[in-house]
């Protein structure tokens, strides 16, 4: 494991964007980051800029405001960037797939590591889904699943 | 005055612009009113009834385009709603904005979703759609139909 990774593994800071969502899966993640859950146990804090952020948690359903932001915001962000999606709104827009608003997911605009369903989802989910995604960098590189080639 | 008292004030005063009065609830009273009249009505409501624009919302229904003009009047606790027909082939009223400020986004957000032109409003700029979007598309009309051929509509499974 390169120093950069460990650095990144040891304390991954997390950015919170909401593009469009309802708040509740905000709610979840601040939820993760208060006491209760307390998901600093891990190293992980609320970054304040994205230019100091490891991860880019996502909530929300894209929406075509939105989308110039977080296309901005993911080229600020230092790489390597892991992107996690919570919520049924980011991973698939859920109940706004047709809307005239929202004309294409989170995965088709940037690369997504972790899925986290729900509406929302539990804290619980949110944690075991970023620890899967750090257990999944600290293994060597043959070792990784690999993505699923797209059709 | 009491609520039975302003209403019939109402009644008398705009006998010519008032098309149907509909007093639904003890806290809700619908006016139908002629699209003309409405800068004469909604001044009258806001500045000498003193009563509170709370927003606007606009219908596209089956045979005619709808504006409903929200009031309070807080010390009656009684929602007042003004309620326009348009024609659908020409949707257009005079704007609110120069009677009251408040009116300035809603009629902005009316514009760009259903089309409908507000004559004498400062600003029609949008509010909230995006600068790809085309102009003269209405996302809430009932004809609307996508216009976006890179849109993915199904979930890929």
């Amino acid at each position: 494991m390169g120093i950069k990774l460990k650095a990144l593994l040891k304390s991954p800071w997390v950015f919170h964007l909401s593009t469009g969502s309802c708040n509740n899966c905000d709610i979840e993640i601040l939820d993760c980051l208060t006491p209760r859950f307390d998901i600093e146990r891990f190293g992980m804090l609320l970054a304040p800029s994205i230019k100091h952020a490891d991860v880019l948690l996502i909530t929300g359903s894209c929406n075509r405001q939105s989308v110039i932001r977080l296309k901005r915001l993911y080229e600020q962000a230092p790489k390597p960037c892991l992107v996690v999606a919570i919520g049924e709104c980011s991973l698939s827009r859920g109940m706004f797939i047709h809307s005239y608003n929202c004309p294409v997911p989170l995965d088709k605009i940037i690369p997504v590591d972790v899925y986290i369903p729900g509406c929302p989802p539990k804290p619980e989910a949110i944690i075991a889904g970023v620890v899967k995604l750090i257990e999944r960098l600290s293994l060597p590189k043959e070792a990784q699943p690999q993505k699923e080639v797209e059709r | 005055m009491n609520r039975e008292e302003i209403l019939k004030d109402i009644r008398e005063r705009f006998k010519e612009d008032i098309i149907e009065l509909f007093d639904k609830s003890p806290k809700r009273v619908y006016i139908e009113i002629e699209p003309e009249s409405i800068t004469k009505v909604a001044s009258y409501i806001f500045k000498d009834l003193g009563a509170r624009f709370n927003t606007a919302s606009g219908v596209d229904a089956r045979h005619h385009m709808e504006i409903l003009y929200h009031f309070t009047i807080e010390a009656l606790n009684l929602l007042v709603t003004l309620r326009v027909k348009l024609e659908k082939s020409r949707p257009q009223i005079h704007s609110l904005v120069p009677i009251m400020e408040g009116a300035n986004w809603i009629e902005r957000e009316i514009h760009e979703l259903l089309g409908i032109r507000f004559l004498g409003h400062p600003d029609l700029r949008r509010l909230l759609l995006s600068e790809e979007w085309p102009e003269g598309v209405y996302p809430l009309r009932c004809d609307y139909k996508e216009w976006d051929k890179d849109a993915i509509r199904d979930r890929g499974v």
